[in-house]
């Protein structure tokens, strides 16, 4: 039998009316919205972030970039992911690295392409 | 007055790839045809090389500037993915949206304020959230709204968005467009009138509406009086029900043997099954055919067989059923290039059995609910009939294909920590 915690067969179960469905992860991260991309962390210099390889962010090209948010970013052929900020006017991608210098999000080939809004890391 | 709009991607499968791979922006682009045979997407830096829509990639490849031209297989699961994301972005911002192919949306957009700069604003949202530049086509029916989009394709100083509402507008450009411009006419048609003097857009919507149904019938006429600004063709909001499933593919490479044809054909009618299956429809009809390659100079040979069957959406029965008829077509000693299934005679899917029933239809349901629920979970083709072969030496080529990045957790985006 599928069993649920209320349709018990000696005892009717006190929980009985007042079951709720499980909690929903894949609901919470809401995948199916059509701006949300997932999107597999590769290499570990943004550990100061708390973001490491192999994790999978919730990217969403619906929310807005704004200076100090984490997004992923399209630049000279290669996809980011980094910090961004906001400063003389545009914008830049911040490195969590210290001491290497942020580089502009800047020029044709340039592209905010995702805002970073939740994580999921299958293994800690 | 009623309002349509036609929305479509540019280069819709080229798009889609370039919005994962930042490497592909700005460089010719081509996406191929199952078995990478053909061009059937190329974006505009490839169009300006003279590469043709439909042109065999072996064949433009021998021209020394397709050389470096980017190539991708075809990624199915991608495209639908994408094309499901650009409808919902529509979806939440427009009345109505009719998905009519997997890169063109009708939309209804009658009584919207401000229209060019609602359309602006739809196209930079479809851009940002799914990652798919398009174009978009404005009037007051369908036939102009497709033809404002494909003037909005090729004349970019209108930016994307083309407003074919008013009359007089549309005058100057029925003058200087030609007939085969028009969705509906096609090109045999175009041919005909032609041979008639009748050239441009405007030429065929200044005849009389009898002539018209004289020379191309009720269709024709339709086409003219949406020309004319008359609504005659309203959103389809529901896609037509099935008259048939065909499942046919050219193999990658010749098949010889007798196995390697049977494993294709019952390749095939798993997926015609689990196509019947998704409509909840069973399928009374079924037919198969073989042929060899008409272009390679190989022996001719092509044939096809036909038979009423139960009524049935198991997977397994259609395979016996579709090997048993290809057995009688099979002939040893030739070059197979193409094999396929068709199924029809549907009917709604029986969740009991037939009076006179030679099977048991409960038990085949479970099994193929069971079958459709592990392949939906874990990945289509994770669960499969043994009869499909498990190394598939007849399957397509398809060399370079690009991570399925939004349906399979192993393929997804990667992006490197900064």
């Amino acid at each position: 039998m599928n069993y649920n915690g209320g349709n018990t067969t000696g005892f009717a179960s006190p929980a009985g009316d007042n079951l709720e469905g499980r909690i929903d992860l894949a609901a919470m991260l809401d995948l199916s919205r059509p701006s949300r991309y997932p999107v597999r962390v590769a290499g570990d210099a943004l550990a100061s972030r708390g973001i490491f390889a192999g994790d999978i962010l919730i990217a969403d090209a619906a929310s807005p970039p704004a200076h100090g948010k984490v997004a992923v970013v399209m630049l000279n052929g290669a996809v980011l992911v980094g910090q961004l900020a906001y400063r003389q006017q545009q914008w830049w991608l911040a490195s969590g690295v210290e001491g290497t210098a942020p580089i502009a999000v800047a020029g044709d080939d340039a592209e905010i392409w995702a805002v970073v809004t939740g994580l999921i890391r299958t293994q800690v | 007055m009623p309002v349509f709009a036609l929305i479509d991607g540019n280069s819709f499968y080229c798009s889609a790839e370039r919005a994962f791979a930042p490497e592909l922006r700005g460089v010719p682009l081509v996406v191929l045809s199952n078995n990478d045979g053909c061009a059937i997407a190329r974006t505009t830096e490839a169009k300006a090389l003279g590469i043709k829509m439909g042109e065999p990639w072996h064949l433009a490849l021998r021209r020394p500037a397709c050389k470096q031209v980017e190539w991708r297989s075809s990624n199915y699961p991608l495209y639908g993915d994408m094309s499901r994301r650009m409808y919902e972005v529509l979806a939440a911002r427009v009345p109505q949206v009719e998905p009519y192919s997997i890169d063109e949306m009708f939309l209804d957009l009658t009584g919207l304020p401000d229209l060019e700069n609602f359309c602006r604003r739809l196209r930079d949202d479809v851009r940002r959230l799914a990652k798919i530049p398009t174009c978009v086509g404005i009037g007051p029916t369908k036939t102009i709204a497709k033809l404002a989009n494909r003037i909005a394709k090729d004349d970019y100083t209108l930016h994307g968005v083309c407003d074919l509402r008013d009359p007089a507008t549309r005058a100057t450009c029925y003058a200087q467009s030609p007939l085969s411009m028009v969705w509906g006419i096609g090109g045999k048609t175009a041919e005909k009138l032609n041979k008639l003097g009748i050239t441009s857009i405007a030429d065929f919507v200044r005849l009389a509406p009898e002539q018209v149904r004289e020379l191309l019938t009720v269709t024709g006429a339709r086409v003219q009086a949406e020309l004319r600004g008359q609504s005659c063709i309203p959103l389809t909001l529901m896609p037509p029900p099935r008259q048939a499933i065909a499942v046919t593919r050219s193999f990658g490479r010749l098949v010889t043997s007798w196995g390697e044809l049977r494993e294709a054909v019952a390749a095939f009618a798993t997926r015609a099954a689990e196509k019947l299956r998704t409509d909840g429809l069973q399928a009374g009809h079924l037919s198969v055919f073989a042929h060899t390659n008409p272009h390679n100079g190989d022996a001719w040979y092509s044939a096809s067989r036909a038979a009423q069957i139960e009524p049935t959406a198991d997977t397994l029965t259609l395979i016996t059923e579709a090997v048993r008829l290809l057995r009688t077509i099979w002939r040893p000693n030739f070059r197979y290039f193409k094999a396929g299934i068709m199924l029809g005679d549907f009917a709604p899917a029986q969740k009991q059995s037939r009076l006179f029933s030679t099977r048991d239809a409960v038990k085949s349901a479970r099994a193929m609910a069971a079958l459709d629920a592990v392949n939906a979970r874990f990945g289509s083709g994770t669960l499969r009939p043994a009869a499909t072969g498990m190394i598939k030496t007849w399957a397509g080529r398809q060399a370079r294909h690009s991570p399925r990045y939004t349906t399979r957790a192993e393929e997804m985006l990667i992006a490197k920590a900064f």
